[in-house]
């Protein structure tokens, strides 16, 4: 696995630059999977078979993850436009038999690129847009428009949660999270090669326990005021927003 | 064939190799209230599925051939051509057309079997020559059950509705009494609202998560809490789990649709519940524990002014027009 750094962006730049007109000259386009990996404290996230420990005493069986992703794009070496992957998808897991990797095989044009985008959330301009403008079975479909002023939910994390310790997950946490305002691009910078011999394996990694804890501050499970965050009630919400896009991390395999 | 369909619905998908067209719906009508699709000639889908229902049938578990009782209890089928995930409660079939195929020789419902269904429509004098004109089909040998699960459907997608008091409000043409409209702000959660007015301190009552319109379901499966299971496999009906593989999904049931939902009782997957006032105490008392209760299902503290008000919201999602609609089409349906 290798984690790729800021500083070797700029060199990239400058010897992909030539070598990237071979590869545009060949042309063609590759079969290329980004998997979307989910986690809770750096190990695979399991839907309800797991009782995670949560640093403030109590644990909790995770019931569903979401969010929406919007403009998934490449950066060429090259520069110039970023090669769209998707306009906008839904990563979900629901149910213990969906497992912890969600895969998704775009073709992609070889060549060299140096990084990878996209927005957290349903990008503004189809925020606009109400579900029956789109097709019955359109990610912008799957039932996660609120209302009018709240319109679609761009991430869940629900839980239930043993607080006493007692055996019994009887505390439901539900955050539902997302607004225009909270739409936030999360970029990734560094280089990899798309060909047709060397077919990296792209994984987004997103982690349910860093968007809520952390060894430091831990957000307060137990406070009743702290378990429900909905509709246009997202003061607390921006808080495990602002973790929850802060913390994805792209490993290249 | 184009059915109209209404603006606030994102568009029926039609199987590419079943549109609906003008013979198929026809046929599809006539076999769904046919009592010939049974083995004694006894039992038609409207047996179970009666259209001043909203094509459910008044029994907590339906009772097919021979008094036979069923599973579960009859959903109703309103906009049931806009459930494109799964259908069933349990989600165990993909679409309308392979749907159709199994009360047809289920032996609690029409107790018949396909062999011998497919060679009483062969013999048909009216219903051959639908088939070969429906589906152009060219020789007897042709016909098989697949044709009659596609009419089946042709004629389930038809059942399209949209003006419940509801749909009209949203329209702009009615507007909510003040009852309906507090039940709507629990129904909607309005009290989240940051300018939630007279509604800020009412309870929310975390309805439209699941049932989220305009179908009133988001298709998914959850437990909303009506048995106590202190392990997954203490549930009585496991429901999702034995079609999904995971006892984590035990006890978890597709969300049913609300359209109608006030002609639909009695309620639950297995009819437990008699009224709309019962299936609100039901979820204002938060539900029963199991790990896999669905967290937004917690107690809701209403008063009986706010409970009158949710069932009174529930009241506006019945279409008049749309029941008695399925019930002239029933009558038309003549003796073949
Ligand atoms: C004996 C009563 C009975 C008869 C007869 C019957 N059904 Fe049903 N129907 C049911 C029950 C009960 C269910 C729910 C079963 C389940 O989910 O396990 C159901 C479910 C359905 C569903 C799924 C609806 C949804 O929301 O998922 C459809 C569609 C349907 N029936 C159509 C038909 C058709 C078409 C026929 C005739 C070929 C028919 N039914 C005959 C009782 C009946
Ligand atoms: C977590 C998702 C969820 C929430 C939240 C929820 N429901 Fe349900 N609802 C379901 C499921 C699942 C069923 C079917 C359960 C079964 O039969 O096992 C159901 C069944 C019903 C039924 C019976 C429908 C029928 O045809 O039998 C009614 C009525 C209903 N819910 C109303 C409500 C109201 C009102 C609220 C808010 C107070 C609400 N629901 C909140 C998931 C939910």
């Amino acid at each position: 696995m290798k984690y790729l750094s800021l500083l070797a962006f700029p060199l990239m730049f400058l010897f992909a630059g030539c070598m990237d007109d071979d590869d545009s000259v060949t042309g063609g386009e590759v079969a290329t999977t980004v998997n979307f990996r989910a986690e809770y404290d750096d190990a695979d996230l399991s839907i309800q078979s797991i009782a995670y420990d949560y640093p403030t005493g109590a644990k909790l069986k995770t019931t569903l993850f979401q969010y929406y992703v919007s403009d998934l794009e490449l950066l060429p070496a090259a520069g110039g436009a970023a090669v769209r992957l998707a306009d906008i998808d839904l990563i979900r897991y629901q149910s213990e038999t969906d497992g912890s990797v969600t895969s998704r095989t775009y073709n992609v044009p070889v060549g060299d690129y140096v990084g990878l985008r996209f927005g957290l959330g349903v990008k503004p301009d189809l925020n606009a847009m109400d579900p029956n403008e789109f097709s019955a079975d359109f990610v912008l479909n799957e039932v996660q428009f609120w209302n009018a002023n709240a319109r679609y939910v761009f991430a869940k994390i629900e839980a239930n949660a043993d607080l006493e310790d007692d055996g019994t997950f009887d505390t439901g946490l539900t955050y539902h999270l997302g607004s225009d305002a909270m739409y936030t691009t999360i970029t990734f910078t560094g280089d990899f090669t798309i060909s047709t011999t060397a077919n990296p394996e792209l994984n987004i990694v997103a982690d349910v326990f860093k968007a809520l804890a952390s060894d430091t501050e831990s957000f307060d499970i137990s406070n009743p005021d702290q378990q429900r965050i909905h509709g246009m009630n997202q003061a607390i919400g921006q808080d495990i927003w602002t973790r929850l896009a802060g913390q994805f991390e792209l490993q290249i395999r | 064939m184009n059915i109209p369909e209404p603006e606030a619905f994102a568009k029926i998908i039609y199987p590419p190799d079943n549109p609906t067209t003008e013979e198929g719906l026809a046929l599809g009508r006539a076999l769904f209230f046919d009592p010939l699709l049974s083995a004694d000639s006894t039992v038609s889908c409207s047996t179970c599925h009666l259209p001043e229902l909203a094509f459910t049938d008044r029994q907590p578990i339906s009772v097919g051939i021979n008094g036979r009782l069923g599973r579960r209890n009859a959903p109703g089928l309103t906009n049931v051509g806009y459930l494109h995930q799964t259908l069933f409660w349990d989600g165990r079939a993909d679409n309308l057309e392979t749907q159709a195929l199994h009360p047809v020789a289920d032996p609690n419902e029409m107790g018949g079997s396909w062999q011998l269904m497919i060679s009483k429509l062969r013999r048909h004098p009216v219903y051959w020559p639908q088939f070969e004109r429906a589906f152009g089909l060219k020789e007897l040998s042709e016909l098989n059950p697949d044709y009659v699960g596609k009419a089946l459907a042709q004629y389930q997608r038809s059942l399209i509705s949209s003006d419940s008091k509801y749909d009209r409000v949203q329209r702009g043409e009615a507007t909510f009494t003040e009852e309906e409209a507090l039940g709507n702000a629990i129904f909607f959660d309005l009290a989240d609202e940051p300018n939630a007015g007279k509604y800020a301190e009412i309870p929310t009552g975390e309805c439209a998560h699941c049932h989220i319109p305009p179908h009133f379901t988001n298709q998914l499966f959850s437990n909303n809490g009506l048995d106590e299971a202190n392990s997954l496999d203490d549930f009585k009906d496991p429901g999702r789990g034995p079609i999904s593989g995971s006892k984590y999904d035990n006890g978890k049931f597709r969300v049913p649709s609300l359209r109608n939902v006030a002609l639909t009782g009695p309620y639950m997957h297995d009819g437990r519940f008699n009224s709309l006032k019962e299936v609100v105490d039901h979820y204002d008392a938060g539900g029963k524990y199991a790990e896999n209760k669905d967290p937004n299902i917690i107690p809701l503290g209403l008063s009986p002014d706010q409970h009158r008000a949710l069932v009174a919201f529930l009241q506006t999602l019945t279409d008049t027009s749309f029941v008695s609609q399925g019930v002239r089409e029933s009558e038309s349906q003549g003796v073949r």
